[in-house]
């Protein structure tokens, strides 16, 4: 008898308890869908919380991080600015440094007539539109004559616009270009209005671009906050970016007070709460497939009590103790296979649209479908092999018997 | 060629010994169509099920065409049951998910015969039966001679040298019992052994030879029965045959009675029971 038979033999058995047999596989398509979708959902947020945390566009950040050495011998140099605009000036002088990408936030309240809002008001330099590619819906971008100039132009997000003026009766967004807005108390002109963002984490935020000189003067304030450098290819990024560190702590006589954000740490910390997070799953699947095994193992017992006389007589028409054991156990493969087929198809699905809303890369990956197929077929065979041998087992002459 | 000696074959119930077949011997040749009668639990079916190989026997010695049966190892004798032999059921034992077709192609699958040849194969037994017309009905759509009728496309399609069949006319009515038996008086003639079971004397009488089994022994159904009284069921059967019409079974009873009348003592033995 082919393995094709047995095949063809267990698929018209499953299918006449049609009900029972899908009943019977749904642990299998629990377990197995749960921890498809749940490895590959983990693998991609992983890659995007990696991303999110090395920087867009291959940039390194730079910290202005005393150590706690350094503010008990000058409690001082913690209300030092972190980064000036000399600083910038002079890491651009590396060779390896592509751009330096400076930025300087701060929260403040932004009126426009009426109506007022608090918001993220983010002055920036020209490198930063270069490298973060700030997406315009409305109007214009933030142009090197603004950078220039310091000119009092704002690009604002969507959020802050809605904020604004959203009690007017709707209003086309190309309108309100040109309007003069206060951020803290300092008029400003809407020159741009950005791209609504839809990112799983971030409902983007109320926020407004404006030059760094125009941050500088609106809040007084010359400090910059942040600070992330570009190399001119990622290779040299580490070193360009420990350069910048040195140059820094050798200029303004610090130990090590400027730093470089550890990437590699940060990845691994991120690694290991996805795996741990994926471990926790995958064990409540594992235990969903065990309690699907389960299941499948007592339908097949079911099956062999209620097929005893077509065991009895495909025993007294010549089959082999051997083949009622093959045919039983390719059955209770067949059953968990078309299970973890399912289970593998919705866990993709899930996967597939989780990704898509969270705007990352789906990660269902080859190794784990071919997995999760062998692992399904398994627990076909070890729940299987006890009906089966229980069917194998049996006495022709008793089975024909059965009523 | 079927040869059975001293064989015995006993049953543990509550811890005793209950012996159903005490000593067996019988030698059935090639060819030949042999009835087994005898009163319900008498051990007919057990010894049909040690012939089939389905059984073993406690003790003796069975040869099947020459060879020690339990000789073999569970895959031959599957092997066996699969090539030599042929079964028909009183209550035909068809898959009921499997239609007709499907349901003779099973020795054939054991066999490892190819999906074309099969049907082919299987579609000539239906037709040798009488039923290519119903071969993709289900068991529940055939009558009960139609049934018994798969069940011998089934039992021959691997064409074995012997046919057992248990009672195979048990559940069915008079007229259809008469076709069923007519078909294996024709495999008979074809040259398969046939050995039947059976309570009825006049299914009995298509046989050339009937052996009856009582108390776990075997007698010549002649000696016991009278061999005029089977004689005289021999030719009703035979002249009814011409006349294309037949008349209700003859119970065994009957034959009883009959014998009674002619010979006391055989009514007396009878009365045993
Ligand atoms: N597995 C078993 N365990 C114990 N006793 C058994 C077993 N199988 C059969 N027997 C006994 O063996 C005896 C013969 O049974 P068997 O089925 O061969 O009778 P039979 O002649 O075919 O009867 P019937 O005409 O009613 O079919 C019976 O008394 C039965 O109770
Ligand atoms: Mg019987």
């Amino acid at each position: 008898m082919s393995i094709f038979e047995s095949i063809k033999m267990a698929f018209s058995s499953l299918f006449a308890h049609k009900l029972r047999s899908i009943l019977t596989m749904l642990g299998i398509i629990i377990g197995v869908g749960s921890v498809i979708a749940v490895v590959a959902i983990g693998q991609g947020g992983e890659a995007v919380l990696k991303s999110m945390f090395s920087g867009e566009a291959n940039t390194i950040e730079l910290m202005y991080m005393p150590s706690d050495e350094e503010i008990e011998a000058d409690p001082s140099i913690l209300y030092e600015d972190a980064f000036t605009q000399t600083d910038i000036d002079m890491i651009e002088s590396i060779p390896e440094i592509e751009k330096v990408v400076s930025s300087s936030t701060e929260s403040t309240n932004v009126r426009y007539q009426q109506e007022s809002t608090e918001s993220m008001v983010i002055g920036i330099n020209q490198a930063y539109i270069d490298v973060h590619g700030l997406e315009i819906a409305h109007g214009r971008n933030l142009v090197a004559a603004d950078f220039l100039g310091g000119s009092r132009a704002a690009i604002v997000s969507e959020e802050m616009k809605d904020e604004l003026f959203e009690d007017g009766e709707e209003k086309d967004a190309s309108e309100l270009l040109g309007t003069v807005v206060y951020m803290n108390n300092q008029p400003i002109e809407i020159v741009g209005i950005l791209e609504a963002e839809d990112n799983f984490f971030g409902l983007s935020m109320n926020s407004a671009y404006i030059p760094m000189n125009t941050w500088q003067t609106v809040f007084a304030d010359t400090a910059i906050t942040e600070v992330s450098i570009k190399a001119n290819s990622a290779d040299e990024l580490e070193i360009a970016g420990e350069k910048a560190a040195a140059m820094l702590n050798t200029f303004h006589e610090k130990d090590d007070a400027y730093q470089i954000l550890n990437m590699e740490e940060i990845a691994d910390g991120i690694g290991k709460i996805t795996r741990i997070m994926t471990i926790i799953i995958s064990s409540i699947a594992g235990v969903s497939l065990l309690v699907g095994g389960i299941g499948v193992m007592n339908i097949m017992l079911v099956s062999v009590t209620e097929r005893t006389r077509e065991i009895g007589v495909r025993m007294s028409l010549g089959a082999t103790r051997g083949q009622i054991l093959f045919q039983f156990l390719v059955e209770a493969m067949t059953l968990t296979l078309i299970g973890g087929l399912i289970g593998m198809a919705l866990g993709s699905g899930t996967a597939l649209l989780v990704s898509h809303f969270a705007g990352w890369q789906p990660l269902v990956s080859l190794p784990v479908i071919v997995g999760g197929i062998l692992f399904s077929m398994l627990i076909g065979v070890v729940f299987g092999l006890l009906p089966a041998n229980k069917a194998s087992r049996l006495d022709p002459i008793e089975s024909l018997r059965y009523e | 060629m079927i040869e059975l000696h001293n064989i015995v074959k006993s049953y543990l119930v509550a811890g005793e010994d209950l012996v159903v077949l005490k000593d067996i011997h019988l030698t059935i040749e090639q060819g030949e169509f042999v009835a087994i009668m005898g009163p319900s639990g008498s051990g007919k079916s057990t010894l049909m099920n040690i012939i089939g190989c389905l059984d073993k026997p406690t003790s003796g010695e069975y040869h099947l065409q020459k060879k020690l049966v339990s000789d073999y190892n569970e895959k031959e004798l599957a092997g066996v049951r699969n090539q030599s032999i042929g079964f028909v059921f009183q209550q035909f034992q068809l898959l009921p998910r499997l239609t007709a077709l499907q349901n003779v192609e099973l020795p054939m699958i054991y066999a490892g015969i190819g999906k074309k040849e099969r049907i082919e194969r299987a579609e000539d037994a239906l037709d040798k039966v009488g039923l290519k017309d119903r071969m993709n009905h289900l068991p529940n759509e055939l009558s009960g001679g139609q049934k018994q009728r798969v069940a011998i496309a089934r039992s021959i399609v691997n064409e074995p040298s012997i046919i057992l069949a248990d009672e195979p006319t048990g559940a069915l009515d008079t007229k259809t019992g008469e076709q069923i038996m007519d078909m294996f008086t024709l495999l008979n003639k074809e040259g398969t052994t046939v050995i039947l079971v059976t309570h009825e004397a006049e299914v009995a009488s298509y046989a050339e030879r009937t052996v009856f089994v009582r108390d776990g022994e075997l007698t010549s159904a002649d000696e016991v029965v009278g061999h005029e009284a089977l004689e005289k069921l021999r030719t009703k059967h035979d002249s009814a045959e011409q006349n294309n019409e037949r008349g209700n079974f003859v119970n065994l009873e009957d034959v009883f009675e009959e014998t009674e009348t002619d010979d006391g003592t055989k009514g007396e033995e009878e009365a045993t029971h």
